[in-house]
């Protein structure tokens, strides 16, 4: 410095200031350039900075052979007549500025002294600016990340407030869309018993049902342009998706959520295929909670009607069975669930002039509130007709065409029907397709009736027999429905038609209603505490 | 307890200004949402967000704005941003914002950009 003149050091000062008082690399770069095309009278000159690998065009001056950016060296510069080569810093050089033959060339020691320290300076002032640009760069990653991890958190926030997963969807998608300023995207989740939610803008995709298979082997996040599955990728691209994440419940797959492209040709780097996994997982949380929400309600929206039909059904069947003369009855149902399928009801009436009962058990079809409303429509219809019909097999013809006309086609019932005349123990008997009925008469004799027609309610026009017996002295009948004689042990081996004979056979003395207590009770020891799948309805009709 | 968020609508010209106040994130978006959809049912796709009293932005909240752009720009009209306080700004420019809206510092300077730049590419 010693040798460098006052005019030159007034030069020096003034570069120093206006190289360190900025950070901005152009800026400097720009001063640096003049200055020197200045004092050597160059009118082609480039500057190279290493930034790490290598040295590599920052600013050029009358060169139009060396763009921004490419690769610069000593060989280089020789090449585009670019001689005067002088290293920008020496321990280590940041980089390198070469010139045209200088028309005004440096031509002593002083001179020399003044471009060291003036590049000397200048490597001080790029280094700093590349440091503040690094810093720079740094801040705004993090700022960028700690936005990301506020979405994160904001969107957790967001759905636990909501119950409706269209919400969810919503949210979902306002959000993805901000995120990425996409204008367009596509979500869709199914969950099979509550169908598909589905929410779009600026897309029309087919159902997903079209295409659900495809997407079992969707991966968490990919870009559209990446799938493995080449009729997924079509439809994605078709519809100018660019990524997609996967919606999924455990290891199942059981939707997508899919954006558009993002303004200004930027693409979805790792980093934004690693924040929309973890939305997505977020999503199929929420997803998951308001559907499991909904189950629960339907369940005790499922419970309180079948409270309701239980209520219904329990009104059908007779608080208290009439008191008759000439016949001990009694009677019993235990419903396999909450609501059952079976009935039974004792009616009395005028048969022509003399008093009559009728006794039935009946076994609907299907369970809960379908068939208690069933249960009420045929007990309606024996009420309203009883006493009309001239015999026992019309009643069954006009109670058939009533509950067809009244009933899908689906909906029938099997029933056993018995017109009995106390005084004289004269009995008509029809069944629809019902269980066989047992008399088991004084002798011993075990009489079964099955079935004379069919099932009640299915077919319109059927006829129906009509068998006839007199129940005597000693004689017990009984009425029941499937649920008895199959009862079932854990093992599957049945009650059986025969075992209840022979308790019947057994307590024949006992009043009706001890019958049914000894039957009920050989069936629980019988099925040693194996569930019990079917309705048990019984009736036990005794002479007195 | 739900943030509170308002949107104030008042009008320069044909140029429609909603003023934001307050908390804009997924549960308050409908609101903003509303506010737009009934400017463009009126035919008034000429709009300024005035997000001066807008205290915070959520992502789901910046989605609102990506899913009227297009429709506002096809029937010929834009929307600008003004106002914003430097960490809502910052927001806005982190997700990259500024490419495809005008960010401006008052409601004068968004109305002066409508006639020097009345829509841009979508």
């Amino acid at each position: 410095m010693a040798h460098v003149s006052v005019s030159r050091l007034e030069s020096l000062l003034e570069s120093a200031q206006l190289l360190h008082a900025s950070l901005d690399l152009d800026n400097l770069l720009k001063h640096l350039l003049r200055t020197v095309m200045g004092r050597l009278l160059v009118t082609r000159a480039v500057i190279a900075i290493d930034v790490g690998d290598g040295l590599r065009v920052a600013m050029a001056r009358g060169v139009t052979d060396a763009p921004v950016g490419s690769r610069f060296d000593a060989a280089r510069a020789s090449a585009l007549g670019l001689p005067q080569q002088m290293p920008i810093g020496l321990t280590p050089a940041v980089g390198l500025l070469a010139t045209a033959p200088p028309a005004r060339p440096i031509v002593d020691e002083e001179e020399r002294g003044f471009f060291e320290a003036l590049l000397g300076i200048a490597a001080t002032g790029i280094s700093n600016a590349h440091s503040h640009a690094q810093a720079t760069r740094l801040n705004r990653d993090l700022d960028r990340k700690i936005q990301e991890l506020r979405t994160l958190m904001e969107l957790g926030r967001a759905f636990s407030r909501v119950s409706e997963v269209e919400e969810v969807a919503r949210i979902f998608g306002l959000t993805l869309a901000g995120q990425w300023m996409a204008t367009r995207y596509a979500i869709a989740v199914c969950r099979d018993t509550f169908g598909t939610v589905s929410r779009q803008q600026g897309v029309k995709l087919p159902p997903l049902s079209t295409y659900m298979d495809a997407l079992h082997h969707l991966p968490e996040a990919s870009l559209v342009s990446d799938l493995q599955d080449g009729d997924l990728r079509t439809l994605f691209e078709a519809h100018k998706l660019h990524v997609v994440f996967s919606l999924r419940s455990g290891e199942q797959v059981c939707g997508f959520a899919a954006l558009g492209a993002r303004p200004g040709g930027q693409t979805y780097a790792s980093a934004d295929l690693e924040l929309g996994a973890g939305m997505a997982a977020q999503a199929v949380v929420a997803f998951d909670n308001c559907w499991h929400l909904r189950e629960m309600l339907d369940k005790k929206q499922y419970e309180k009607e079948l409270a309701v039909a239980a209520g219904i059904q329990q009104g059908l069947f007779p608080a208290t069975l009439p008191d008759l003369d000439g016949f001990d009855v009694a009677a019993m149902n235990r419903p396999a669930q909450q609501v059952g399928g079976d009935y039974y009801d004792v009616l009395t009436l005028t048969d022509g002039v003399s008093p009559a009962c009728l006794f039935c058990v009946a076994d609907v079809s299907g369970k809960g509130l379908a068939a208690s409303l069933l249960m009420s429509t045929i007990q309606a219809t024996l009420r309203a007709l009883l006493g009309r019909e001239d015999s026992l097999a019309e009643l069954a013809c006009r109670t058939n065409e009533l509950l067809f006309a009244t009933t899908p086609g689906s909906k029938y019932a099997t029933a056993a029907l018995v017109m009995a005349h106390p005084a004289t123990g004269e009995c008509r008997y029809v069944s629809g397709g019902h269980t066989e009925t047992l008399l088991l008469r004084a002798s011993g004799e075990r009489i079964w009736m099955g079935a004379t027609g069919v099932p009640l309610g299915l077919f319109p026009g059927m006829t129906w027999e009509e068998l006839s017996f007199t129940l005597g002295a000693g004689d017990v009948l009984v009425l029941y429905s499937d649920g008895v004689s199959e009862a079932q042990t854990a093992v599957f081996d049945e009650f059986g038609p025969e075992r209840l004979a022979d308790i019947v056979e057994r307590e024949r003395a006992q009043p009706a209603s001890t019958i049914i207590d000894a039957i009920v009770a050989a069936i629980d020891a019988f099925v040693e505490g194996a569930p019990q799948f079917d309705d048990i309805t019984l009736m036990v009709v005794k002479r007195t | 307890m739900p943030h509170p968020f308002k949107v104030h609508r008042s009008a320069e010209g044909d140029v429609s200004v909603l003023h934001l106040e307050g908390f804009l994130d997924a549960h308050t978006a409908p609101v903003f949402e509303q506010a737009i959809q009934a400017e463009l049912d009126a035919s008034r796709p000429r709009l300024i967000v005035d997000g001066e009293k807008l205290t915070y932005i959520s992502s789901a909240g910046l989605g609102v704005f990506m899913g009227f752009i297009e429709q506002i720009r096809e029937q010929g009209g834009d929307l600008k941003i003004c106002g914003l306080s430097p960490k809502v700004r910052q927001i806005f420019e982190i997700l990259g914002f500024q490419a495809i809206y005008d960010m401006v510092d008052t409601v004068p300077d968004a109305v002066q950009r409508f006639t020097t730049s009345p829509t841009r590419e979508a």
